[in-house]
């Protein structure tokens, strides 16, 4: 892993719960990483594994229900979960940056999209509006939108699908932040599109130097942007690795079962060795390993405890089959 | 005869406003396409393209402008009532949200046993019952939902309960609009499998919806490839994904994201700055 230098953003022992009328659940159940500066980790999870739920977080987003209840994100030597609402505001959209799954959702439908561009350099920063217009024009070319001076006078209704999600990412990087939270960026949008919008995701970040934090259900999409890939299952980190090691040998055999079960553009396949049974619902997690009900290599220990997350090489995983080998 | 036939199918949108002038959307042009007996055929296309507008065409959902559709050597255009009810049974669909294809307030029980109802199938209730049993235990669940309520289940459940709606009446042919596009990796694999299981034990022909190359592949014998509402391409699975002639479809493969790090220069570079 890495040195506490060339970390931008580390995670420690982060918990998060909801709050129902049933009683309170935890949904994070203590998740620990260190983000490297200029690199892009992916979290990977199904529905309910909490990887949207981390990423409100990190930025305190949640919603009224959900809570942080324990555990740190330290961000240049300071804990934002313990930060005033005044410092908050000058690391969201300054210093990190998001970016959700549905762009046509995520842009005021009655604003301009110049109007939007420049609220958020304006709120930052101590500049007329007129300079603001003129960065907000060259950050549309940026992204590859043309006539950038004619389509800031437009409204959301008149882009598309892809065009919006080039709007959220100028958007998200009118401030230069030091890390850019994806959250299912491309989710919503068509595969050539998806790969337009990756590929200049992965360019602007090598050409900021920038760290990036992808979420994603897709493994494909992880393959295809990612350095290094983070496994979420039942609100904890099932395997940690480096990208090509994780799809070369994953160790996990919840991240073998997801890779086997995949299907491909590249070859035909009979059957697929699916994963059976259904993912965890987070209130109903028992003690045990969250996975180990699914699991067809389960120890009898497996359901009794929850494994450590132990160092394996150049891996990171949470698997009792891991244990003492 | 062929289960499916398009031939020359048209639809157009016409919007008159209250002021200003009428305007015309083609949603399909010309589309002829036929699905052959106990074959899967794919229908691919991005968003857009008019591949659900099809599908809702087919069902008799949406009306069309011109051409005609043939099922199982019938023109749907000239169809008794006595007929038409016929061909819901012969004709059956799953779709891609399954939170919002069950009545919430139906059980199990309910939901599977209204199409028998309907048609008038297995009036004595015992063997209905038996019926349904087997039915739920060809899809993986067990009798012990019958009494339970949507809200109970999660996602790839309820797709199972779709699916098992859609097989009550014995269909020959089956629509299925992104049936599992909605759902987890791990569910996804689960659902392929058993609509490819189905469709072996009982010979059904599928026109299978999808925006996903890869899933296409694994389940479908014949693919066309949709555009603006045009097939541009339409040829078997195993000849286009290994000679795709068409441009588009070429484009289209390319920008498929492939599961394997070291593909991925190739795939970024595919992605060309086009048409923004």
């Amino acid at each position: 892993m890495s040195t506490e230098e060339n970390c931008i953003l580390s995670v420690e022992n982060l918990q998060v719960s909801f709050r129902t009328d049933e009683g309170e659940f935890p949904i994070l159940r203590g998740l620990s990483y260190t983000l490297p500066t200029g690199r892009i980790l992916a979290v990977v999870g199904e529905s309910g594994s909490g990887k949207t739920v981390h990423a409100l977080a990190l930025l305190r987003l949640l919603p009224p229900a959900a809570h942080i209840t324990g555990g740190k994100v330290i961000y240049q030597g300071k804990d934002i979960v313990h930060l005033t609402k005044k410092e908050l505001r000058n690391i969201r959209g300054g210093k990190i940056s998001m970016i959700f799954q549905d762009p046509s959702a995520s842009l005021n439908p009655v604003l301009t999209i110049g109007e939007q561009l420049t609220e958020t350099i304006l709120a930052h920063k101590k500049i007329t509006k007129q300079v603001a217009q003129k960065q907000a024009a060259a950050l549309l070319e940026k992204v590859g939108i043309r006539e950038s001076e004619k389509r800031l006078q437009e409204y959301p209704f008149q882009f598309s699908g892809g065009m919006c999600q080039r709007v959220m990412i100028a958007m998200a990087l009118a401030l230069k932040p030091d890390v850019l939270i994806a959250d299912e960026p491309t989710t919503a949008l068509d595969v050539t599109i998806q790969a337009q919008i990756l590929r200049l995701m992965r360019d602007l970040q090598k050409e900021s130097g920038m760290s990036a934090i992808f979420i994603t259900h897709n493994l494909a999409v992880v393959a295809g942007v990612a350095d290094e890939v983070l496994v979420l299952y039942g609100g904890l980190c099932m395997e940690q690795a480096e990208v090509n090691e994780l799809f070369a040998s994953p160790l996990h055999p919840y991240t073998q079962g997801l890779l086997k079960s995949l299907v491909s553009v590249d070859k035909k396949k009979d059957r697929l060795p699916a994963i059976e049974g259904q993912p965890p619902i987070p209130s109903e997690i028992g003690k045990g390993c969250p996975f180990a009900p699914r699991c067809t290599q389960a120890l009898p220990i497996c359901f009794e405890q929850c494994p450590p997350l132990t160092v394996k090489g150049t891996h990171r995983v949470r698997c009792w089959l891991q244990e003492g080998k | 005869m062929n289960p499916i036939e398009i031939k020359h199918l048209s639809k157009t949108y016409i919007r008159r406003p209250f002021l200003g002038k009428r305007t015309e959307k083609k949603v399909l042009q010309d589309v002829s396409l036929t699905l052959k007996e106990g074959r899967v055929l794919g229908l691919v296309g991005e968003s857009g393209c008019g591949k659900s507008t099809l599908c809702k065409v087919l069902l008799g959902i949406e009306p069309f402008s011109a051409g005609e559709v043939w099922i199982n050597g019938k023109n749907r255009n000239h169809l008794s009532r006595a007929e038409r009810k016929d061909l819901c049974r012969q004709m059956q669909v799953v779709f891609q949200d399954p939170y919002s294809s069950l009545d919430p307030r139906m059980n199990v029980y309910q939901l599977l046993s209204e199409p028998l109802a309907i048609h008038g199938l297995y009036p004595n209730k015992q063997e209905r019952k038996n019926f349904l049993r087997k039915l739920l235990e060809a899809v993986g669940l067990s009798v012990s939902f019958f009494p339970r309520y949507p809200h109970e289940f999660s996602g790839g459940q309820r797709q199972r309960i779709c699916i098992a709606r859609a097989l009550a009446l014995n269909p020959r042919i089956l629509l299925a609009d992104e049936p599992v596009s909605a759902l987890d990796v791990s569910v996804q694999a689960q659902i392929l499998n058993l609509i490819k299981k189905i469709k072996e034990e009982r010979n059904l022909s599928v026109l299978f919806v999808t925006h996903d190359f890869a899933v296409a592949r694994f389940l479908c014998d014949d693919i066309a490839v949709m555009h603006d509402g045009q097939i541009v391409e339409c040829a078997p699975a195993e000849e286009l994904f290994t000679h795709a002639v068409h441009p588009y479809t070429q484009k289209l493969l390319r920008a498929v994201p492939k599961p394997n790090p070291a593909l991925r220069d190739t795939w970024l570079a595919s992605a060309r700055e086009e048409n923004v």
